[in-house]
């Protein structure tokens, strides 16, 4: 008797624990993907349809609007220019971050908590606020749509942030492994490289995501120092979709939009294998 | 420079304003098993990273070799250390965590994969070489991590207790073990232990260290039966030798030590304090034995451990505890009365204040 009343018991459990666990994850999910889903359905819908239609389902689905955004004049060029000031505004500073993070966790300076902190304030300031100065700063130096004025914002405001979440990863690596590093011979360059970097592999990872998506989603700085047709990113060319259409081709909006998105999606689905696998194998104790 | 391998000569390390080694005077034999033992925090991890090249010297110098090492960097000591936690490279496998070190020294491949097979061979590690420390066990882990200092071949290898992650079964074998491997490759070792007993079961030199200051030092039982302080009369042995404090004063013709409740302690005849004075009297416990009633001093067992080799018995003797230890199986129990007969002759005294010990003409 009490063996099927645990038997029972434990059924009850699992189904309590599934159904207070699942539930909420499903509508989270649902809540999130929504708005996706209803953009690539409508991205295969006919130009007019959007407007006509309540149904959920493209009547006759066609890639139409893909195509015409990629036979838009400029789209190869918006494109290289998001990719371009991604990688540079990732790798750039993930570079930098890995320096100085490896720096904060190990070396006990003076200020250390003060200067980590100081290092947090582009952040923690609105990026709306920054515009007008960095606008002025930048025409005064002749940066005002280059590559370079993305560059160096993006690369700005991406440090603090790697270098916080590098900090993290590289303080909970114990001293001691360092320590052996050493005495086996190896100076600070080859524990970094040999030994610190690949334990904390997942944090670069991380840090290294966090980077491209910041540097691939930037809106307010690219809007404000950038303008000319040829120099905008993705996001940017997104918004003035809108102002050129005359009538607005919701099918053409979305297929854009999905455009943008994907690149940002593929990168997600593949790195996180990455930390996930490198998490699984037990590198990390 | 003398014969001696490893010396250090007031060796000094301060953190901030914080001195915690005072002044450190040691020489190691080459070839010596070193077993550096004191409480938690006396400074016995600073002194070995020291030698190690992982801590600043203060001031002092240590010379490893004939050689003064201060400004040498760790890699160039010639040195190997295993750590307590192992510290073994999570991310490679057995095999790649040997052969760091040898990666680093650029060496040839063939003498690397030579050097990695006989540490493999002498450590058992052969059929755990790809896998990955998570994978190991505390004890293999433990034995990577002596592998790892072996494929350096080094002239000095350096322990911080590395048993103590270790459960008891194991801690012996390894003990024995790494001694073992101490004899077969005729190195020098320095030992870093908070056990008394792996100090007294390891060493040829028992170093016993105390709030950063050297107590003594000396050859294992040389330590345990002339000890130079009530320290180290404390600290080695198990159960703990029996310290009682109390008044010389003399009964009759013959000294006594008066340690209050009317009991009476009879202190060896060449005592050189006079009635009056304040002494720490010390016995061990397989010095105290069980006579026959009345002949001794009166006593009630509060606990008996049989150990099997041996008996231990806890006993209030006024209000104090003494520790006795026989190689008998004795027929005592809880809440007995005995009379304990002290072996005067074995009797180690201290003096109150500064627990020096006292000559005895
Ligand atoms: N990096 C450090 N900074 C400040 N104090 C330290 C540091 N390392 C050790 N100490 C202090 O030095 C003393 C000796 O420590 P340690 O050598 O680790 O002792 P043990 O190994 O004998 O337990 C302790 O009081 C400890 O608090
Ligand atoms: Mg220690």
């Amino acid at each position: 008797m009490r063996e099927r009343g645990g038997l029972i018991d434990g059924l009850h459990y699992r189904l309590g624990r599934s159904v207070l666990i699942g539930v909420p994850l499903a509508i989270l999910v649902i809540w999130t993907t929504i708005p996706i889903v209803w953009a690539v359905l409508a991205s295969f819908k006919d130009p007019l349809e959007i407007y006509e239609s309540n149904t959920l389902l493209p009547a006759n689905p066609s890639l139409d609007a893909y195509k015409t955004v990629l036979s838009m004049r400029g789209f190869d060029q918006w494109l290289f220019n998001s990719v371009f000031v991604t990688v540079v505004a990732t790798i750039v500073p993930l570079a930098i971050s890995i320096l100085a993070a490896y720096g904060f966790s190990r070396y006990a300076f003076r200020f250390r908590h003060i200067l980590l902190l100081l290092y947090l304030v582009p952040r923690i300031i609105p990026r709306v606020s920054l515009i007008v100065p960095l606008n002025n700063l930048m025409s005064d130096l002749g940066l005002v749509n280059t590559y370079w004025v993305l560059f160096i914002t993006y690369t700005a405001s991406a440090i603090p942030l790697a270098t916080w979440i590098l900090v993290g990863f590289f303080g909970s690596i114990p001293k001691e492994i360092e320590e052996s590093a050493t005495i086996d011979g190896a100076n600070m360059w080859n524990r970094l490289r040999r030994v610190i970097l690949p334990i904390a592999w997942p944090g670069v990872v991380t840090a290294g995501v966090l980077c491209i998506r910041e540097a691939w989603n930037e809106f307010a700085f690219v809007l404000a120092l950038i303008n000319e047709t040829d120099m905008r990113t993705l996001p940017y060319q997104l918004y003035m979709l809108k102002d050129s259409m005359g009538v607005q081709d919701y099918a053409v909006y979305n297929a854009f939009t999905i455009l943008t998105v994907l690149p940002l999606l593929i990168v997600y689905l593949l790195l996180e294998r990455r930390v996930v696998d490198s998490i699984v194998s037990g590198a990390v104790k | 420079m003398s014969a001696s391998f490893v010396e250090f000569h007031d060796l000094r390390k301060s953190f901030g304003a914080v001195e915690v080694l005072h002044g450190i005077e040691l020489a190691v034999q080459q070839h010596a098993f070193v077993v550096l033992v004191g409480p938690s925090g006396c400074g016995k991890s600073t002194l070995l990273r020291m030698i190690a090249g992982l801590e600043s010297i203060t001031s002092g110098f240590i010379s490893i070799g004939g050689r003064v090492v201060n400004r040498i960097p760790a890699k160039d000591r010639g040195i190997a250390m295993v750590f307590q936690s192992y510290a073994l490279y999570p991310h490679m496998t057995v095999r790649e965590n040997l052969a760091f070190s040898l990666e680093m020294a650029k060496i040839k491949k063939d003498v690397m994969k030579a050097r990695i097979e006989r540490a493999a061979g002498i450590l058992h590690l052969e059929p755990l070489l790809e896998r990955f420390p998570a994978q190991l066990s505390g004890g293999q882990r433990q034995r990577v991590a002596m592998g790892r200092a072996l494929v350096r071949e080094p002239e000095l290898f350096l322990f911080d207790e590395p048993l103590s992650n270790l459960d008891a079964k194991l801690r012996v074998e390894m003990r024995v073990e790494i001694k073992a491997l101490h004899q077969r490759l005729e190195s020098t070792t320095i030992y870093v232990t908070h056990d008394q007993v792996e100090a007294m079961t390891m060493a040829d030199l028992v170093v016993v260290m105390n709030d950063g200051r050297i107590e003594q030092s000396g050859p294992p039982l040389d330590l345990y039966d002339n000890p130079a302080t009530m320290f180290v009369a404390g600290f080695l042995g198990s159960p703990a030798m029996n310290l009682i404090k109390g008044t010389v004063a003399t009964d009759g013709s013959a000294p006594v030590l008066d340690v209050g409740d009317g009991l009476q302690l009879p202190l060896p005849a060449g005592i050189r304090e006079k009635p009056g004075a304040e002494i720490v009297y010390g016995l061990r416990p397989e010095h105290v034995s069980i006579g026959p009633p009345g002949s001794g001093l009166p006593a009630t067992i509060t606990l008996v451990e049989a150990a099997g080799w041996e008996t231990h018995l806890y006993a209030d003797m006024g209000q104090h505890v003494a520790r006795i230890v026989s190689a008998e199986r004795l027929n005592v129990a809880h809440g007995d009365h005995v009379s304990l007969v002290p072996d005067v002759s074995c009797a180690h005294l201290f003096d109150a204040t500064t627990g020096a010990r006292l000559s005895i003409d």
